[in-house]
């Protein structure tokens, strides 16, 4: 299936299969007809469930997941390498670190989460738009995970601090997925509008030059969203990774590498798939539970393993 | 557009081009010719703002480049280097699109009719939606002639347009230059390594020895036997053949130390 309009719809209509399920099952099953029930008031105790409970965390995986995924995609474009993702460049777990920091220093601050997310994002990024690391993608991708790797060592040191975040949808509420929508929708639809952007990245800085526009604005301006939308993720539910470089690159496999039409449909199977991770790490262990970092970096290591094995996959295109 | 004693040198190198003057006159084709380092690109690159020269002033219809915006150039003066690197794939009409950047803001979507124009002066027209990694060498080359040209530029530089190309493409592509000048008198300077393709396509010569220009002129005045075997360094002999005029020939060099009896 070569249409980019087919795999719209069949993602569209998994989507829709998997809202339902993830309403329905659980450590109690509801079934349609005991939703129903529910809802017309003879069984609030599950009506109480399903909206206190399995909603806000359906909302918030489907956010989370199309943040995740998007943040990807404009990565990839603005570092012009296919395995950048905010998880594995250091932006996620800088997020994560100023956030535990932040609480423990300045616990005062009310919405201080995102702010104090948002400003570890910028901090990881200082070190990566050097004009060094930025012209050499092997340099990119081994000064990230050194970050990564860095901020989540100290990030331990403070874990039993408070609110450390897990990178798990346990116990999401409502005023989380506000905060989702406002930071995910503004961010997503940003996206959306400077996709181009990472089209025209795809040339050399130099040509880009003759052709009257700055590759740096563009850069910048894709990364600014990139981090914006990651620090929101981040701040909500903690570092879950792999998201971006798994989700984009099936995308890409599916429509194509056009960033006008890939970024709306990395969007939708990010979200499609965190919210399935989300619903599988609920019923796996029950009564318990598994994280949805946990689950999806299981899976993400070695799709990543698979897809650098691969002989066409050129992710590391320097230049 | 105009050089004047124009010198470039990258920050703690050598001088790659000497208080290089010259001017382009409207409407012509330029050849610039001359050997490998001699500082040909870098005359396009300084013409295009990629660079800027360490002394001198190039000015475009009696101002400097520098009063321009990167945009506004963009306007006036194309180029097609001799590299096009690509970081990921790109369909044939999104890469001619970005000739477009430079009439429209970075947020505006860009209709597809607006570069069927050029897409057809390329003969680019059946290729429109192919990748362009899918193209040959020579059909490459033309997308970002394409590409160029959707600038609408007054100057059209090419740095080498036809090293790579067998002859056939090569033709094509001449015959597309000579077309797109007789038809729209823009001025293309092109940076050539055929000499005789140089001679045959050129309104003027400009002739380019480590960073200096040696000689300038029309290509009648520009068959000089002398003068091209100082440039080239290299023995050259100019040669008459019927239906096609002069051709030079570069001779093997002489070797005083070997005797052929």
């Amino acid at each position: 299936m070569r249409s980019a309009k087919g795999w719209y719809f069949l993602v569209i209509g998994l989507l829709i299969i998997a809202i339902s399920l993830g309403l329905m099952l659980g450590v109690t099953f509801i079934s349609v007809r005991q939703m129903i029930d529910a809802f017309s008031g003879r069984n609030p105790n599950q009506a109480s469930i399903i909206l206190t409970i399995r909603a806000p965390r359906i909302a918030a995986s489907l956010l989370c997941g199309a943040m995740l995924a998007t943040a990807g995609a404009i990565s990839q474009s603005a570092f012009r390498n296919l395995l950048a993702d905010p998880s594995i460049l250091g932006v996620s777990s800088a997020a994560n670190l100023f956030v535990s920091l932040g609480l423990m220093l300045l616990p005062g601050i009310t919405g201080g989460k995102f702010w104090w997310s948002l400003a570890g994002g910028c901090f990881a990024l200082c070190f990566l738009i050097s004009p060094r690391i930025l012209r050499d993608p092997y340099r990119l991708m081994i000064v990230g995970v050194i970050l990564m790797l860095t901020f989540s060592g100290v990030q331990q040191l403070f874990s039993t601090g408070a609110g450390s975040v897990s990178g798990s949808f346990n116990g999401i509420t409502w005023n989380t997925v506000f905060f989702l929508v406002i930071v995910g929708t503004s961010g997503l639809l940003a996206a959306v509008v400077i996709s181009p952007w990472a089209n025209y990245l795809k040339l050399s800085g130099e040509q880009l030059k003759t052709k009257g526009v700055s590759a740096l604005l563009m850069r910048l301006g894709l990364l600014a969203v990139m981090v914006y939308l990651s620090a929101g993720v981040t701040a909500a539910v903690g570092v879950i990774p792999f998201v971006g470089i798994v989700v984009v690159n099936i995308a890409r496999y599916l429509v194509g590498r056009d960033y006008t039409t890939l970024m709306p449909m990395a969007m939708l199977l990010g979200a499609l798939v965190m919210l399935v991770i989300d619903t599988l790490g609920r019923l796996i262990v029950l009564p318990s539970e598994l994280p949805a970092a946990t689950l999806m970096t299981v899976i993400g290591g070695p799709f990543l393993i698979l897809l650098l094995q691969r002989k066409r996959f050129n992710g590391t295109k320097s230049g | 557009m105009e050089l004047n004693q124009v010198s470039f040198h990258y920050p703690s190198h050598e001088t790659i081009l000497h208080a290089f003057s010259a001017r382009v006159a409207p409407g012509k084709i330029i050849s610039i010719i001359g050997p490998n380092g001699a500082g040909k690109s870098t005359i396009l690159k300084l013409m295009t703002r990629i660079l800027t020269p360490s002394s001198g002033i190039i000015t475009l219809g009696g101002q400097p480049l520098t009063a321009f915006s990167q945009k506004q150039l963009a306007q006036k003066v194309a180029i097609v280097s001799q590299q096009n690197p690509l970081y990921d794939e790109m369909k044939v009409i999104d890469v001619v699109k970005t000739g477009r950047l430079v009439y429209h803001n970075l947020l505006e979507t860009i209709p597809d009719r607006e570069v069927f124009k050029y897409l057809a002066l390329t003969n680019l027209t059946q290729l429109a939606q192919r990748p362009i990694t899918s193209l040959s060498g020579g059909q490459q080359q033309r997308v970002w002639l394409a590409a160029a040209l959707a600038q609408e530029p007054e100057y059209l530089l090419l740095d080498e347009p036809t090293t790579y190309l067998d002859i056939h493409y090569q033709q094509d592509l001449m015959m597309i230059l000579r077309q797109l000048h007789a038809d729209h008198s823009i001025s293309i300077i092109l940076v050539l390594h055929d000499i005789n393709q140089a001679f045959r396509i050129s309104d003027e010569l400009w002739m380019i020895k480590n960073g200096r220009l040696v000689a300038n002129g029309s290509p009648a005045s520009c068959y000089d036997q002398q003068l091209l075997a100082d440039v080239f360094e290299t023995n050259i002999q100019i040669i008459s053949i019927p239906g096609y005029g002069r051709y030079i020939v570069e001779l093997p060099p002489k070797e005083p130390n070997r005797r052929n009896d």
